[in-house]
């Protein structure tokens, strides 16, 4: 208290923050700034390149004929007027949407449990060890088990290898992810809101409920965000559980259930496709950086949906 | 906080309609599918126009990607005459593909080669027969950097030289003199590094390269190993073997003529066949004067057209002159010569 009453001192704080702003022309201090700054330089330097050259190679498709690469779908020339994304766009639009209704409500249900119900033991640990090794497994392996579980035991349901085996495959793909960071947000609320809740009475279920979950809502929410764009972005998993690289024989709208069930292509297959097709025809190279604006753009959508809930979710908590 | 539960429930809810509404469609779409599917059978025995035209069903393509744009350019002309027919093409390889078709997944495999006699007694021991047709022919394009002037023309015994099995270390092209001179060829080869670039062993087009330069010369000289030394760059991308050959002064590599006529920045070397050296170019591979072109194939499941009037249909018009002359130019291979052509017309409908 005696400190506090001298800092009021106006002289006092003056000196301090000379004190500090000498501290500042450290020469360690400022290399490692640079250091810093440089890496950020470089981050940012890569990306824009890579965007500008994506644009420009695409601009000749987006700008002459945007609406009918938005219909189009896969075909064997690049001249083809009918050269288009919209099946890869359906695909990866039901990719995105079952990862939302499959992965979030198990993945937050297992962090919430792991956090805020099981007993902190060995067996605990060791599953929480495992489930950070299983988001590291290579996506391929996936594809192998969903090849295994949706496309060969459940194909019944699944409709073999469809959409609907890949959605789900990639489900399991990013459900390690998606538990991770839930933990993380879950872990991140301070005891004090917990106990103060338990303090009044509250059950667990309240505190869960009433303070945690609203206290990591944003968190959670930017996490499985990550985890959906990692969805969208997977190619190597789906061309083990149903994915065309070279026709697809239907055009889907974005609402035709029944193509769930359908064998599909989504958009890093188009990308890659076309991206080899270049060799034989170069064209499909344009094709391709424009294939590619269009999943940025679509990804960018997804994440400004997931930042105006996260907005809404972070005033709520204050 | 209220609000926030009744949310979840709504999402619930939405859950539920979406894997309902997915559920019922699906089981009345199927259901009109095989109404449609066996009116179309019963009406297949006489082909008319019309019935193609309101033929439905899925005809399901796998195998070679060097035939998958042909099939794919055959199912988009083919899309005009039977609009409700749907042909999925895929293509991760020859071998890949015939695994598939001898399980009977798919009703027509593309192949870059010939069936291996091991890829038959898989088809035979799953009881799966087939019909081979042939329609195209694609070229093999063995190609240097453009700055490269030591080299213009190879012949067989060369290549053999600089990369066939017993060419394993030799990282100049003077360490292959010896054994080209050996072999009836030139030699002659400069001093600077052998970078080689060309596809992996999961590639149609390595089989075929095998098989065209080094299987007759390698059995002559009583070699256990009769495929391209393993120590050079390998890739299934076409693409990062033209970067590989663009990106050193003496390199060497190969692609498919497909892809190696449209390459920029490196230079297609002529082949001595053994009457003078060769450029690839469409007709000298269809007149077989240039020594490296391979087949182009598809082989289709005949058991599966008794139940799929929509594949027969699909295989009948890839027999037409508009599939195997243009469609096969339009992806950039070489279409079968007159004789050839209607020999496979002949084997598909004297089936």
């Amino acid at each position: 208290m005696k400190i506090g009453s001298t800092l009021n001192d106006g002289k006092a704080t003056d000196r301090i923050n000379d004190e500090i702003r000498r501290r500042n022309s450290d020469p360690r201090g400022i290399i490692f700034r640079t250091f810093l700054q440089l890496g950020l330089f470089l981050a940012l330097l890569i990306l824009t390149v890579l965007l500008v050259d994506v644009v420009q190679n695409g601009w000749g498709t987006l700008s002459t004929r945007f609406g009918d690469f938005l219909s189009g779908t896969l075909r064997s020339r690049s001249i083809d007027e009918k050269l288009g994304v919209h099946q890869g766009l359906v695909g990866s639009f039901w990719i995105a949407v079952t990862t939302a209704i499959v992965a979030f409500p198990i993945g937050i249900g297992a962090a919430i449990y792991l956090e805020e119900y099981a007993p902190k033991n060995r067996l605990t640990r060791f599953i929480e060890i495992n489930i950070r090794n299983l988001a590291g497994v290579p996506s391929v392996v996936y594809g192998l088990l969903g090849l295994f579980i949706f496309v060969n035991t459940f194909g019944k349901w699944t409709g073999g290898k469809s959409l609907l085996s890949a959605a789900l495959t990639l489900s399991i793909l990013v459900l390690p992810i998606v538990i991770i960071t839930a933990s993380e947000a879950i872990r991140a609320t301070p005891q004090s809101l917990r106990e103060g809740a338990y303090g009044v009475g509250a059950t667990r279920w309240e505190v869960v409920r009433r303070q945690v979950l609203p206290y990591a809502a944003p968190g959670i929410l930017t996490g499985t965000l990550l985890a959906m764009s990692r969805a969208i972005g997977e190619a190597a998993p789906l061309i083990l559980v149903g994915a065309v690289t070279g026709r697809l024989g239907t055009n889907p709208g974005f609402l035709d259930l029944g193509a769930l069930k359908e064998r599909f292509v989504a958009m890093p297959i188009v990308i890659t496709e076309w991206t080899q097709n270049s060799g034989r025809d170069p064209g499909f190279a344009g094709a391709a950086a424009a294939a590619i604006v269009v999943l940025l753009v679509f990804v960018l959508a997804l994440n400004s949906i997931a930042i105006l809930l996260r907005n809404r979710f972070e005033k709520r908590r204050k | 906080m209220k609000r926030r539960l009744i949310n979840l429930f709504a999402l619930l809810a939405c859950t539920a309609v979406v894997f309902g509404c997915s559920s019922s469609e699906d089981s009345s779409s199927s259901s009109s599918e095989t109404a449609s599917a066996s009116a179309s059978a019963s009406a297949s025995a006489s082909e008319s126009v019309e019935e193609v035209e309101s033929l439905e069903g899925t005809v399901e393509i796998s195998g070679s990607s060097t035939v998958e744009p042909v099939s794919v350019r055959v199912a988009e002309l083919f899309e005009d005459v039977a609009p409700g027919v749907a042909v999925n093409v895929d293509g991760p390889g020859t071998g890949d593909g015939f695994e598939l078709f001898c399980n009977g997944e798919t009703d027509i495999s593309g192949a870059s080669r010939a069936i291996k006699d091991a890829e038959a007694e898989a088809c035979a021991a799953t009881g799966v027969e087939y019909i081979e047709l042939q329609v195209g022919i694609d070229g093999i394009g063995v190609m240097t950097n453009a700055n490269n002037d030591a080299v213009d023309c190879v012949s067989k015994g060369d290549l053999y030289a600089l990369v066939g099995p017993e060419s394993t270390g030799f990282d100049s092209w003077s360490d292959a003199n010896d054994l080209a001179v050996e072999l009836g060829g030139t030699g002659g080869f400069p001093d600077a590094p052998l970078d080689i670039f060309g596809p992996g062993a999961e590639s149609g087009t390595f089989d075929s390269f095998n098989e065209m330069t080094f299987k007759s010369i390698a059995k002559s000289r009583d070699q256990e190993s009769r495929e391209a030394r393993p120590d050079y760059v390998s890739s299934g991308d076409d693409n990062v073997i033209l970067t590989g050959i663009q990106g050193s002064d003496t390199s060497l590599g190969w692609v498919g003529f497909a892809f190696a006529a449209n390459a920029a920045d490196v230079k297609l070397l002529e082949m001595d066949g053994g009457d003078g050296c060769v450029a690839p170019t469409p007709a000298t591979i269809a007149s077989g004067e240039y020594p490296l072109s391979r087949p182009l194939f598809i082989y289709v499941n005949p058991a599966k057209l008794a139940d799929n009037p929509a594949l027969e249909a699909y295989v009948d018009f890839f027999m037409t002159e508009v599939s195997l002359q243009d469609a096969v130019t339009e992806v950039g291979y070489v279409p079968l010569a007159a004789a050839e052509m209607a020999a496979t017309q002949n084997t598909w409908s004297s089936r």
